[in-house]
């Protein structure tokens, strides 16, 4: 991570192709893709600005509560009735067919809560990098946040000003939450 | 706002054809995302008098009809409701099963027309996961508001106790309240989720109270390419998931009638006869909400356009189809060789002193749908879809309460026949829950953003004008 | 706990062709449980707190008709449809008396049990029922009263089951299979009823039961019931 300026170049929303090119010559000046990042406020797929792609544990963390919702619902179904067993008439004590139910529905339940606390837990936890915002994104810009050597900084202004982007000093925001 | 619209990308049609493409389509209508995000805005901030007046009467009403006289019941006893031997179960579970069937209307188009990328789902599947979340908090209040001791109704929650005792999982209610309990947290998460970009431009463009409350919503949400990568991982797990989840609910539901004995209720084509009827009460809802949304919101006129009534109306018309095919189903075998106490209780359906509910239902649900619906233009006019979707419900309710008290009321021992009639805290309790649902909604018009404008605009980028031969069509493409 | 020796079955067997529909069963049923009287309008709503009833159908046209009796219990079935659909095990099967149990406080009111019945035997308590004085003084103290919003049904007398089950066992012995007499047995001036052990092959409910004139009601729904009816051919041969 290079010690440096950090800056985001704003494109509006139909610049969508002058913001490709601006990556493009951010890297011809030397600058790598992790000291660049795109912040928009539409999802525009990697390979649009030729990114690599994004990677994130929510999967796994989806799966693991899939598992753990099995393994509570199996102890509800079977390992209570094993362990304070109740006859009703008309059925055996841990039925197989009525319990498919239950482990269906607390399975589901795990994976999806566990969904939501995964997006939580990564959007929380701190990133690396810096946090640069503007409220101009929400409203359709386009932003491409980098971070240059100091010298080069206006170098790398004037190239992006030429596509039509409009650079904002100081973007990095202190705390976007709470 | 004066902003130019943007043209047609890739388009070079003009003129009056233009400006017809345009007033059709809202995906071939972009507006810049700085004006749609403001016209969203002031629908959510601005309110009128009226809208205040109808908060406050709904408000009352929830207050006194819902809950005040749900405390009479609970402390008088379930005397004060209609129900009696053998009719156990009246119109609280009936309007209880009204109520989920409603809700899987906004499970079916924000999960399975993302599924299925439905074009024309973009600009309202918030409007209609908030119904799920909503239906399913009123539905969720029915099995406490039946039970004839509700103070000790934890008792159906697994919990470790000194007694030693767990619910019976082998017992369709705790199905229900398991399957339930899923469904509205995952629904409600489904529904935050796709909301955080919103409530972050939101956040961006507030002040005071509601910003405050918007920023801590919103998750600190930038945009960055990793926080899309996993809202939209996240999305697309819950579109998946909770399409099974939509479908286990109300067959649950339907199993708590059909794992009993009863006449009439032990039938296998239970499950998907209520799934069915569940998405046509729920499309039709969907209808009817956006018609009042179209009616009485700023500017929702540019998003909800006719061609969105055309395409539900179609939806509607195909289920109230299968429901004819499920219901047949059911009945046709009853009538033919049936067990002689089901085949009972269908003549005392069509032919009893209550035959009036069930010539309602068929009528509401098979033949106003089926002289209508083929209709363009009635699809296209969103009064007329009001109209019919409104009476598509009334027949759904008529249906649950044809099955419940009227088939209870019949069946295998003559002299225990009864008629079930409900009494004034019954109806009372009912309009309640109707009031709340009102009341949540339009709180929620106001709390939060009701168009997902990321999702319009994703739709906007991916469809432009193909030349083709010597016209221009539209044309979708795959972004993701 | 589960006793050493195999649980006692206990049955009943009414004998339709003696019944007179009297109704002396039902008030002596009332009496020993402490059933409330719910009061002349909610009877007629069907709200009745009786454990048993008796249907009551007429035979034939005017002028020749006859009543048609058949006493309503609980079947205390084997399979009982009533038991898997209680979400708290309110209605639990007895592994020592082989009956239903009903579980008045566990029961939360959700009445499913009683849709499921296809006997429709369950009742539910609607109202706090008021007991006056001195009425208060005929309550029965081996059996509770029931509060608002709970289910209750025939329970075949089980605390006279249970009475008798512990003289037995300070005596060291079995239950006789003619010991226990429930209530509405004790009641009824012609003995149409007949309770006791069934898997005694000598006790008089046994031997009542193997009669060639015995039937299981609605025993093709697989329920299993422990009541055995006796019909014949009737005294107008019907």
């Amino acid at each position: 991570m290079a010690n440096g300026t950090v800056r985001l170049a704003l494109f509006r929303e139909d610049q969508l192709n002058q913001a490709a090119e601006a990556i493009t010559r951010l890297h011809e000046m030397g600058i790598e893709d992790e000291d660049i990042s795109v912040i928009s406020g539409m999802a525009l797929s990697e390979r649009i600005l030729g990114r690599p792609m994004s990677w994130s544990h929510v999967p796994l963390i989806a799966i693991a509560g899939a598992v753990a919702g099995f393994l509570i619902a199996f102890f509800l179904v079977f390992g209570t009735q094993y362990l304070y067993p109740i006859r009703v008439g008309a059925m055996p004590n841990t039925p197989v067919p009525t319990s498919l139910v239950v482990l269906f529905e607390i399975t589901m339940l795990g994976m999806l809560v566990s969904t939501l606390l995964g997006v939580i837990a990564e959007m929380l936890t701190p990133s690396y990098g810096p946090a640069g915002y503007d409220p101009r994104i929400s409203h359709g810009h386009i932003g491409v946040l980098y971070t240059s050597p100091t010298n080069l900084d206006n170098q790398v202004r004037s190239r992006l000003s030429e596509l039509g982007a409009v650079i904002v000093e100081r973007p990095e925001v202190k705390k976007l939450w709470p | 706002m004066a902003a130019e619209a943007k043209p047609l990308p890739g388009s070079v049609v003009r003129g009056a054809e233009e400006e017809d493409l345009r007033a059709e389509h809202l995906m071939l209508d972009p507006r810049p995302r700085e004006e749609m995000n403001q016209m969203v805005m002031e629908a959510m901030t601005k309110t009128t008098p009226a809208f205040w007046i109808a908060i406050s009467v709904l408000g009352l009403v929830v207050l006194v009809c819902l809950f005040g006289v749900w405390i009479y019941q609970a402390l008088t006893g379930m005397g004060v409701a209609g129900v009696r031997r053998p009719v156990f179960w009246g119109i609280y579970i009936a309007t209880f099963v009204f109520w989920i069937g409603i809700s899987h209307a906004g499970t079916f188009v924000s999960a399975i027309l993302r599924v299925f990328k439905a074009e024309f789902r973009r600009p309202f599947t918030r409007a209609a996961e908030l119904m799920t979340t909503f239906g399913l908090a009123a539905g969720a209040l029915y099995p406490l508001i039946h039970l004839g001791r509700v103070w000790v109704f934890y008792w159906m929650v697994p919990y470790p106790n000194s007694r030693w005792l767990w619910p019976n999982f082998r017992s369709a209610l705790v199905w229900d309240f398991l399957a339930i309990t899923t469904y509205l947290i995952s629904s409600t998460i489904y529904l935050y989720l796709p909301l955080i970009p919103d409530l972050a431009m939101a956040r961006d463009h507030s002040t005071g109270l509601r910003q405050r409350i918007y920023r801590i919503l919103a998750l600190g949400w930038r945009g960055t390419e990793a926080e899309w990568f996993r809202l939209r991982t996240a999305i697309t797990i819950f579109a998946f998931a909770i399409i099974p989840v939509m479908f286990s609910v109300h067959t649950i539901v339907s199993w708590d009638f059909a794992v009993g004995v009863v006449a009439m209720w032990h039938s296998t084509i239970f499950g998907p006869y209520f799934i069915i009827g569940a998405i046509l009460s729920g499309v039709s809802a969907v209808v009817m909400i956006l018609f009042v949304l179209r009616a009485t919101m700023l500017h929702m006129k540019y998003f909800l356009r006719p061609e969105v009534f055309d395409s539900l109306g179609k939806l509607v018309l195909i289920f109230s189809m299968a429901w004819t095919y499920f219901f047949i189903n059911d009945y046709l075998l009853t009538y033919y060789g049936g067990d002689a106490a089901e085949r009972q209780v269908l003549l005392e359906h069509a032919t009893g002193p209550g035959a009036w509910v069930w010539y309602l239902m068929l009528i509401c649900n098979i033949v106003i749908p089926w002289l209508t619906l083929w209709n363009r233009r009635i699809r296209r006019t969103p009064w007329m879809m009001f109209i019919i979707t409104t009476l598509i419900n009334v027949g759904m309710f008529a249906e649950r309460y044809t099955i419940i008290p009227m088939t209870l009321g019949h069946q295998r021992i003559p002299f225990d026949w009864g008629t079930y009639v409900p009494r004034w805290p019954e109806i009372s309790i009912v309009l309640g829950t109707f009031a709340l649902f009102m009341f949540l909604y339009l709180a929620m018009t106001r709390l939060i953003p009701m168009v997902p404008v990321w999702e319009v605009q994703e739709g906007h980028m991916a469809h432009q004008l193909r030349k083709v031969g010597q016209t221009e069509i539209p044309s979708i493409t795959e972004l993701e | 706990m589960a006793q050493m020796e195999p649980a006692p079955k206990w049955g009943m067997v009414i004998d339709l062709d003696l019944c007179t529909g009297c109704q002396a069963c039902v008030t002596a049923c009332a009496m020993e449980n402490n059933n409330h009287f719910v009061g002349e309008e909610e009877v007629g709503y069907g709200r009745a707190l009786y454990w048993l009833r008796t249907l009551r159908y007429w035979d034939g046209e005017y002028p020749q008709v006859k009543p048609n009796f058949q006493l309503s219990l609980c079947q205390q079935c084997g399979n009982a449809p009533c038991e898997p659909v209680c979400p708290v095990f309110a209605s639990a099967h007895s592994e020592e008396q082989q009956v239903n149990l009903m579980v008045y406080n566990r029961c939360i009111g959700t009445r499913y049990c009683a849709n499921n019945c296809p006997y429709l035997a369950r009742v539910f308590n609607f109202y706090d029922y008021d007991i006056p004085e001195p009425l208060n003084n005929y309550l029965n103290p081996n059996v509770t009263v029931r509060r608002r919003g709970v289910m209750e049904k025939c329970t075949f007398c089980i605390h006279r089951i249970q009475a008798a089950e512990q003289k037995a066992n300070q005596e060291n012995r079995e239950v006789g299979g003619d010991e226990v007499i429930t209530a509405c047995a004790q009641a009824c001036p012609t003995d149409a009823i007949t309770f006791g052990r069934l898997d005694d092959p000598n006790s008089r409910v046994s031997q009542a039961a193997r009669s060639e004139r015995g039937f299981a009601w609605m025993e093709d729904l697989g329920t299993f019931p422990r009541v055995v009816y006796l019909k014949g051919v009737g005294y107008n041969g019907s």
